[in-house]
This record gives structure tokens, sequence and C-alpha cells, in this order.
């Protein structure tokens, strides 16, 4: 049991280790901060509201940086478009937190936030659920035709549409393989950034996709690359909810050292995978999250009425960390039994490497 | 590359345990909560939540009023805005509140504290809203020394791993994106 003084409240030392843990395996492995998992599992451990929020903010920046380092290690980040995004990222992120503060102005922002999360993740998750289960079947027929099959493979030609727009400048990221507006990157990072200021998150749920399904980068370059997004956003929130006196920084320091281990095993499981194993896990994620959003803007919906919704949605919310982990677990195991000729289920083989 | 490895392990190791040690000695000798319990937003009285959380409109809790440097135990600091809290402080009782006197209302020289906490909702998430934090401000270099120290650890943690595989001579290559 450890004292924390700052968010008053005494809490077995293992369990704020244990969610670091947790979320730094899937936000290593998917590129996401998790905001929209640790959130929730600080509050139910007692943490106010405002410290909930502020302390993941903190914690999301350092394991990001944690995840960064081992992304750069495995050649996932391309500098060209991370820095292209920066700016439109923080500019975006300001505006969506000054929209925030205008609909808590009109009395709105907690319905709102919850139907725009509602909308924003269930959009996602259906656009990539239907693309990733179209390249899936694309690379088990490419295998059982005996063709050589990439790392990659993506059916979407979104990205062919951006990567046509003729305005300067122009910018060639080398890692990535592509030519394309800076201005469509700039637009990417304001978008997405204007979501996450908005809904208070990192952003990398939507950022992800965003550099897939729009920029055109590969699954395993997004997500290095959203990480090295989530320092600069992830650091500035820190910031800022820091100033506001809302972060415990031993909460902080703790889920760190927890997110270290599982930041190393997250990152280096992309290696064992395909482009779109990583992009079936972020739909889950991203549809997991959507049915416990659901669930709590049905409890405010109605006034509070139905109690028991309150208290699925909150274990829906962390039972959805546990799976998601276990999730990525257990697809390296098959990878790795599949790379020594072991028996694996018939779904496994086009999904991960074998060399 | 072990060779290589095992310096980066070491140094980065080195340092991760020095920002350890110095967060700790910072959290035992009180600093950090200084820094977060910096001064009162509003007028009203400093106090320590943790001495009267137990307290019921039936069983209040009875907090002696008097100018102290530091809070032990059941006392209740005036405070004015903008003044530093006094050491052992987490909490500022709004003399508004104190003035309405459902949650706590002076008596004599004692402060009457009936409702130490109240349950409230946020984005549909149920806690316990008590009187810690409120009415205080944060040093705003806290939130600087907060990013600071979280990225430095990031930095240290992340390369102090990569020293460590290194060292144990796991072959971490480059993913080949456009390959097989």
């Amino acid at each position: 049991m450890f004292e924390f003084t700052v968010a008053g409240h005494v809490i077995p030392l293992f369990l704020l280790v244990l969610t670091g843990f947790t979320v730094g395996v899937v936000g290593g492995f998917i590129g996401v901060g998790g905001g929209y998992m640790v959130t929730p599992a600080l509050i139910v451990f007692g943490f106010p509201g405002y410290m909930a929020s502020g302390t993941d903010a903190c914690h999301i920046a350092g394991k990001a940086v944690i995840s960064s380092i081992r992304h750069r290690q495995l050649g996932n980040i391309d500098w060209t478009i991370a820095l292209a995004m920066v700016g439109g990222t923080m500019l975006g992120v300001e505006l969506g937190v000054r929209l925030l503060v205008y609909t808590k102005n009109i009395g709105l922002s907690g319905v709102v936030l919850l139907a725009a999360s509602v909308a924003v993740m269930l959009g996602l998750f259906i656009y990539t659920q239907i693309e990733t289960q179209k390249s899936h079947r694309k690379l088990e027929a490419d295998r059982k035709a005996g063709k050589e099959i990439g790392r990659e493979v993506k059916v979407s030609k979104i990205p062919l549409y951006f990567q046509r727009i003729p305005i300067m400048p122009i910018i060639k990221a080398r890692k990535a393989r592509l030519v394309i507006s800076m201005w469509v990157i700039v637009i990417v990072g304001v978008s997405t950034g204007i979501l996450a200021g908005f809904l208070g998150v990192g952003g990398g749920f939507i950022r992800v996709p965003a550099l897939v399904y729009v920029v055109g980068t590969t699954s395993h370059l997004a997500v290095g690359t959203d990480l090295v997004e989530i320092v600069v956003s992830g650091g500035y929130g820190a910031l800022r909810q820091s100033m506001e006196g809302n972060v415990d920084f031993m909460a902080v320091f703790f889920m760190i050292i927890g997110a270290m281990i599982g930041a190393q095993f997250g990152s280096i499981a992309t290696s064992f995978v395909r482009g779109p194993a990583i992009r079936y896990i972020l739909s889950y994620s991203l549809i997991l999250a959507t049915v416990g959003a659901m669930m709590r803007l049905v409890y405010v919906l109605t006034g509070g009425a139905q109690e028991w919704l309150a208290f699925v949605a909150v274990v829906f919310t962390l039972g959805e960390m546990v799976f998601l982990c276990l999730f990525i677990c257990s697809l390296v195991w098959f990878a790795v039994r599949h790379k020594h000729g072991k028996a694996v289920p018939e779904w496994v083989p086009p999904l991960v490497v074998t060399t | 590359m072990k060779k290589k490895g095992a310096i980066k392990f070491f140094v980065w190791a080195a340092l991760a345990l020095a920002l350890a040690v110095y967060v700790f000695y910072a959290h035992e000798t009180g600093k950090i909560d200084q820094m977060y319990y910096h001064s009162t937003k509003t007028d009203g009285y400093a106090v320590n939540t943790n001495a009267f959380f137990d307290a019921t409109k039936e069983k209040p809790a009875l907090l002696q009023i008097g100018p102290a440097d530091e809070i032990r135990g059941p006392m209740a600091v005036p405070v004015k805005k903008g003044e530093r809290l006094p050491k052992g402080a987490n909490g500022v009782i709004d003399k508004k509140v104190v003035e309405e006197g459902k949650r706590a209302k002076v008596e004599g020289d004692k402060l009457v504290v009936m409702v130490p906490w109240q349950i409230k909702e946020s984005k549909g998430f149920k806690y316990k809203d008590t009187f810690i934090h409120k009415g205080v401000k944060t040093d705003p270099w806290s939130g600087v020394w907060n990013v600071a120290m979280t990225i430095a650890l990031g930095l240290c943690l992340g390369f102090m791993a990569e020293g460590l595989t290194d060292l144990l001579g796991w072959k971490i290559q480059k993913i080949e994106h456009f390959g097989h």
C-alpha cells in the first residue's frame, strides 16, 4: 500500500504498476496512449475524476517516450511525417480544448462528449474492421496460391486520392515511401488534434487509422510515428493538467515503471505480425471502448436511473485492457509456435511473420 | 555489441536510479506536496481533510480555529486568497461554504464539519467529492517539474531497456516494411 498524498488515497502499488504494464503492452502494439482505459481505471481506484484525467495524461507522455525509443530501434518511425504533423496536432488540440470549454459553457459537455466519442469510435471501428477483413482474406488467398506476401497488405484506395493532391510543398517521406502534400499531413494533424483535445484523450486511436487510411503509411509506421506525436501532444497535455493541479506525480511514477516493461513487450510484438494484425487489435479496442462509452451515455441520458449500467461500463472498460493484452500475448505466442512449425489456428498464419 | 549494450544499460540504469531516488526524496521531504498544495485560491480555512474524513451530521468533527505554520490533526487555519498554505494543509474550506452552514459551520473557536464528502458524477463516472484540493492553487512551476521528470524517466527507462536487450544479445532488427 502507498499513500498518494496529492490524490489523497491509499492504493496498493501493484494495481498502478499493473495498469501501467497492461496499457503499455496495448499502447506499444497499436500506438495509442490508452487514456480511454486508464482514466476509468484510476477513478475506480478512488482518484477524483479530474485527478484521474490529469495523472493519465502525464503518464501517457512518459510511456510514449519509452515506446518511441523501442519503435525507433525497430525502424517504425517516419520522422518527416512526425515533424510535419506536430504543429498541426498542437493547434488541433488547442482548438479541441476551446471547443470543449464552449460546449461546457452552454451546458452540453457531458452528453456531447460521450455522443461524439461513440460516433467517432463506432465509425472508425466499422471502416477498420471491413478493410482489415478484406486485407486478411487477400493475405489468405495469396498464401494459399503460394505467392510471397509482404509485411503490409491494405485494400483501401483512399490514400491514393490524398497523395495526388498537388498543393505545395510536396514532401517525400523516405521511410514510408510516399510523396504527399505537406498540407494533407498538417490537416490530418489538426483534425485528429481537435478530436483529441475535445474528447480529452491522446488521440492515438484516431491518428493511427488516419495515418494508414489518409496519409497511406504502413500500420507499423503509423504506430511508431503516432507515438512520437503522443510524446508532444501528451507532454503539452501533461503540462496544462499539471499547472491546473490535476496530477499526482507519484502515481505517474509507478505507472511508468509498469509501462516500461509493458511497452517493451508491446513494441517488440509488432515485429512478429503483419499490418492487418495491428489493425484488427486497434479495431477491437475501438469497439470495446465504444460499448463502454455507449453504456455511460445511456446512463447519463436516463438521468442515472439505471445504476447497473455505470457499474457494467466500468467493468467493461477494465476488462477491455486485460482482453487486449491477452490477445496480443496470444498472437505473439502463436507467431512463435508457427515459426517453429507447430500447429496454430487457421486464421493465424496470414497475420504473423515467420522470418 | 554486448559490451556496448552493457555500458548503455548500466549508464541509463544508474541515471534512472538516481532519478527514482530524487523523486522519493522529494516525496518523503514533502517537496512534491508543497509544490502541489502551494497557495490558496479563495478566502476560507486551510485544513487537513484526513482529520475529519469520517465525520457525519450526527457526529461532526470539531477543528480548532487559529493561526499556525503547520497543520497537525483537527486544526483550521484562517487564510486569505493568494496566501501560502500552511504545511500539512490539503484543502481549503471556502468561506461561502461555511456561511452556508450545510457542510461546515463556525461555532465559537471551532470549525464544525458535518458533511466531509458527497457523491458526484463526471462523464458518467461517480466519485467521492471531498474538501481535498478545494481552494488550492498549485505552483505553476510544478507543471514544468512534472513534465521534465516524466520525460527524463521515460528516456532513462527506455534506453535502459534497449541496453538490456543488447546486453542479453537479443537481436532486435529493423522491420522491413516493404519486404516479406
